[in-house]
């Protein structure tokens, strides 16, 4: 077995999100502080902003013309869409390698985040949640342990494919008994080392509902539903496939039913392509 | 929904989780379709099933087979491969969207005599399917294995 000590060096080998991403993070966090004050905070970065504003001026957005100032960016699409593409922009190095030991190609694990943040966004959105930053960015940045547990998958395969076989095992169940940890703890570790909140940490870690009383935590929940619709809908679905636990009773917490259930699988499944066009234009 | 009659043209629909790719192919007509629908009935999602109704079995499945005939393929002469219909661990009941999936397309094939050739659905895996119209044949990938003819 690997040393879980050796694993957590290789956090200090990650690059770390950009600075103005853990800021932005943090204050969207924070209920004391407005959207105004992060809209600061993106204005007096030069490299974030000549990024939106490439960003918004593409296709995808629609915009009646060109802009040339975060501000107008802001007036027209709303500071909450501008937050998020912050987010986004400064999480697609981060995430957008290709991850041989999950079966992901190039982007994969990329697009499987986006589509759980926004899966997640809607949901929070639906239970008029007041924490909808935070679960965005999570949902964003569940699956960060991934990056660096991959090639320990890759050298561990046959023995995690013999428990999930075997033993009845989930995927990280496996990766935890072949490895020594699996991707939500080592993704919970990254975020503590990039100083992310404990609440943010508690999430990732929790993504898959290891601890029990994660069922009973919103935040999570809302994550952990958006991940369970994307594998379900193929999104990310790499040598893990769908193996991963399935608790009805997290939904049921949530008022998710039948309906709403499929209702937001048919919303994404109608949206895919402009999944993809929005992936393009934030590259 | 993708159909073609183009030899030149290879079809593939990428990992389908909980949704089923059904593959068709006519070796006579050289004409071959791929669906890959994502829930079992469009009746809670009538706006949507119009706008796009390959998101649906009931409305889907029909469309597939509608149009490879079409393009001159033949009920009694075609193939037709499903794979997908993946369940999360300990997914039951109404929430097991890839077994509803499969028993809808179960029911319909039931009712218009078409069998199938090969099944590969169920269990916790995804599975990518490729058709290529020249040959007719047909291939099923599972992630973590090799790809395999059918």
């Amino acid at each position: 077995m690997i040393s879980v000590q050796g694993l957590i060096k290789e956090i200090d080998n990650l690059k770390p999100i950009p600075q103005i991403a853990s800021r932005v993070m943090k204050m969207s966090e924070d209920p004391e502080c407005s959207l105004r004050d992060i809209a600061d905070v993106i204005l007096h970065d030069p490299l974030i902003t000549a990024n939106l504003l490439r960003i918004c001026n593409a296709a995808y957005f629609g915009l009646p013309r060109q802009i040339d100032s975060v501000q107008d960016a802001i007036t027209l699409l709303g500071l909450q869409k501008i937050v998020d593409l912050v987010l986004l922009k400064c999480c697609t190095q981060a995430l957008g390698r290709e991850q041989r030991g999950y079966g992901l190609h190039e982007g994969e694990l990329w697009r499987a985040a986006v589509a759980s943040a926004i899966i997640a966004r809607k949901l929070s959105e639906k239970e008029g949640s007041q924490s909808r930053q935070l679960i965005f960015t999570a949902a964003l940045l569940k699956d960060i342990g991934k990056v660096i547990l991959d090639r320990f998958v890759a050298d561990s395969f046959r023995q995690i494919d013999d428990y999930i076989r075997n033993e009845g095992l989930s995927f990280n169940e496996a990766e935890k008994k072949s490895i020594g940890i699996d991707h939500a703890e080592l993704g919970a570790l990254v975020a503590k080392k990039w100083k992310l909140s404990p609440k943010m940490v508690y999430i990732i870690k929790n993504h898959h509902m290891s601890d029990e009383s994660a069922k009973q935590d919103f935040e999570t929940s809302v994550v952990y539903l958006s991940d369970t619709l994307c594998m379900m809908m193929g999104i990310g679905g790499g040598v893990d496939g769908l193996a991963y636990r399935f608790y009805d009773d997290v939904l049921k917490r949530l008022n998710i039913t039948e309906i709403d259930f499929q209702a937001i699988m048919a919303d994404f499944g109608e949206n895919m392509q402009k999944l993809d066009e929005l992936l393009e234009v934030c590259e | 929904m993708k159909i073609s009659n183009d030899p030149e043209a290879t079809l593939v629909t990428y990992s389908l989780g909980s949704c089923i790719g059904v593959a068709v192919y006519d070796p006579a007509a050289k004409v071959g379709g791929i669906l890959h629908y994502m829930l079992p009935d469009s009746g809670l999602h009538e706006a949507k099933a119009g706008q796009n109704p390959f998101m649906f079995a009931d409305t889907g499945i029909p469309r597939l087979f509608k149009t490879a005939y079409q393009l001159g393929a033949r009920k009694q002469r075609m193939r037709v491969v499903v794979a997908g219909g993946a369940q999360i661990l300990d997914q039951k009941g109404f929430f097991n969207i890839g077994k509803r999936n499969h028993v809808a397309l179960k029911k319909m094939f039931w009712k218009n005599n078409v069998l199938t050739d090969y099944e590969d659905v169920g269990g916790m895996v995804n599975r990518t399917v490729k058709l290529e119209i020249k040959t007719g044949d047909i291939f099923i990938k599972v992630s973590g294995s090799e790809e395999k003819k059918i």
